[in-house]
């Protein structure tokens, strides 16, 4: 049991940081990325990939985000002459194809069966007992950085450009901003990030295959960034951290209800996040911690400073 | 394999996937969002059937046919019970709210049948071989079932009622409504025909191949290329998408392996939407 904590605390960061790449591209921008899991697998692989090839783990994890990044901006070119809400077909689709690619080319990602023996960063630094305790300081570092990162963006210019893509793509236009180019720049920043919380993933388990990347990891993200309260970095932590607490509760709920089964819990935790992200849609749809700071800022200072950006 | 060959496996693929993307563009018409749960309401459907099927021992179109109500029952209270109360909230938050649902439908389905793969009593029959081709039973019941089911819908749309009142929300809410077309009766109905369209075509997928609850969520990926394809918002449209989607992966096997067929679905969606974002049928007006 004393392995418990240091998991979940680790596990929680890397969602965290996954939720934190969603907020920025649905939160903050708008943009319905359905394939959330799709990058997220990316990241991973390639990671994995190239370390296992030879590549030193810290680089392995810079190439993961920038692939990541770059797939994500790609993507996003595909509604180049339409709206937003084609994206979230054409992510969704994204993160279906590359499923299929992973489970068929088994030369490069091991297929079905996976990819066995990643580095890690941490590989030779520390200790093997040391190594849990290592890696959550890892995570939970890389949480810190992302948070900072995402809440330097959503203050700069950039962000409040990117609220405008989401509230007002109209105007945006109007004002001679590209909204095709913005989407891109949310897309690859929210990409690059997603793609780190991947890399981390592969190299937290060094062992990854195609079932870990299941789409509930895109619904537990939408989950968290609903909850904390959309474009609320905030709030996503804590929405993260609460989407975490709910998923590993219910864990312990087949000692309560000893006539389920697994297959049983685990369908029940997803009606529960379904209904859950259904719920907060309709009865709380600023979630718990809403941008009000920011919300009052726009108010009184976007006007103007929308004209000094780029 | 013949080309001929190829070209009718093709067209029943086609077939197979012709009604929820016709669901999924009257969806997008009437109410304006992408509804991802159709894949979700496809399952929901194909196991209701089953119950009656397996269970009750019915057989299988009196079963399809509880299925496909089962289906429009369940469009109808998932209508009252989510859409309706983000109708005003735009198509972002609605769209959200489907793949909600979408999660709840397909857990429902996995928490009562659980993960193992079945298939419909049906009893087995050989192949019709006529000229060089050769048609299974499921594929003529498919294409048989499919056919009658858009001609139906298509009936209901020019030449009823209702179907003018679905044309004109679509076409213009506001005016619909001041011309007094009662929009949640219309918006009921709506979700009704819907329902059952997608209810039957879950039956017919889990005839064509089986049934597990992530069935339908494979479907959501290719029925949204063929309404692309045929013009969001278009259900003829959307026919003719779903068949032209079928041939195209079937034919595609000819140089790439058939596990890619999503792969080419991914494709197809991209091509179109960079170069003929109204669909191939579409009328330019419909570009958003």
């Amino acid at each position: 049991m004393s392995g418990y904590l240091p998991a979940i605390v680790t596990l929680t960061a890397i969602a965290g940081i996954a939720g934190l790449a969603l907020n920025l591209q649905w939160g903050l921008s708008g943009i319905v990325n359905f394939g959330l899991v799709g990058f997220y697998a990316l990241g991973a692989y390639t990671a994995a990939t190239a370390a296992v090839a030879g590549v030193p783990p810290l680089i392995a994890l810079a190439l993961a985000m920038a692939v990541a990044a770059a797939a994500s901006a790609a993507v996003s070119l595909l509604s180049l002459r339409l709206g937003g809400d084609y994206l979230a077909i054409v992510t969704l689709a994204f993160a279906e194809a590359l499923r299929i690619l992973i489970l068929n080319e088994a030369w490069l990602t091991g297929g079905a069966i996976g990819l066995p023996g990643i580095p890690s960063p941490l590989d030779g630094l520390l200790p093997a007992e040391d190594r849990a305790l290592g890696f959550l300081v890892l995570a939970v570092g890389s949480l810190v950085l992302a948070f900072l990162l995402l809440e330097a963006v959503a203050r700069a210019p950039l962000g409040r450009a990117l609220r405008a893509l989401r509230d007002d793509p109209l105007t945006l236009q109007t004002l001679g901003r590209s909204v095709v180019g913005l989407r891109a720049k949310a897309m690859a920043i929210g990409g690059a990030v997603v793609g780190l919380a991947g890399a981390l993933h592969a190299f937290y388990y060094s062992y990854i295959e195609p079932t870990q990347f299941a789409p509930t990891i895109t619904a537990y993200a939408f989950m968290a960034v609903i909850l904390g309260g959309r474009g609320s970095n905030r709030g996503l932590l804590l929405g993260a951290g609460s989407v975490m607490v709910l998923i590993e509760a219910s864990r312990f709920l087949k000692d309560f209800v000893p006539l389920l089964d697994a297959t049983q819990l685990a369908a029940l935790r997803l009606i529960l996040i379904g209904a859950g992200l259904i719920a907060i849609l309709i009865y709380r749809p600023q979630g718990l911690l809403p941008e009000h700071r920011l919300e009052a800022e726009r108010e009184t200072t976007a006007g103007e400073e929308d004209h000094g950006t780029r | 394999m013949n080309l001929a060959q190829l070209l009718v496996n093709g067209l029943v693929s086609g077939l197979i996937i012709a009604l929820p993307a016709i669901a999924t563009s009257l969806v997008f018409g009437v109410f304006r969002f992408p509804n991802f749960a159709v894949g979700a309401q496809a399952t929901l459907g194909a196991f209701a059937a089953y119950a009656a099927n397996a269970l009750l021992g019915l057989s299988l179109p009196l079963a399809a046919l509880l299925g496909a109500a089962a289906g429009a029952l369940a469009a109808m209270a998932v209508h009252r019970g989510v859409y309706r109360r983000l109708r005003e909230r735009g198509s972002i938050t609605l769209l959200v709210a489907s793949i909600g649902v979408a999660f709840v439908l397909e857990n429902l389905v996995r928490f009562f049948a659980g993960n193992e793969v079945r298939g419909y009593d049906v009893a087995v029959a050989r192949p019709i071989r006529l000229l060089d081709l050769r048609f299974t039973q499921e594929q003529l019941v498919i294409a048989a079932t499919t056919i009658l089911a858009t001609t139906l819908l298509a009936l209901l749309l020019s030449r009823t009622r209702l179907g003018r009142a679905m044309r004109a929300m679509a076409d213009n809410p506001d005016l619909a409504a001041a011309r007094g077309i009662d929009a949640e009766r219309v918006s009921l109905w709506t979700w009704g025909i819907v329902g059952v369209l997608t209810a039957l075509a879950g039956v017919l997928t889990g005839l064509d191949g089986v049934l597990e609850p992530s069935m339908g969520w494979r479907l959501v990926v290719p029925v949204f290329a063929a309404a692309i394809l045929g013009g969001l918002g278009d259900p003829r449209g959307a026919f003719l998408g779903a068949l032209l989607l079928g041939i195209v992966e079937e034919v595609s096997v000819v140089v790439v392996p058939n596990e890619y067929r999503l792969i080419v679905a991914f494709v197809i969606l991209g091509l179109v939407l960079l170069v003929r974002p109204s669909g191939l049928f579409g009328r330019a007006e419909l570009v958003r």
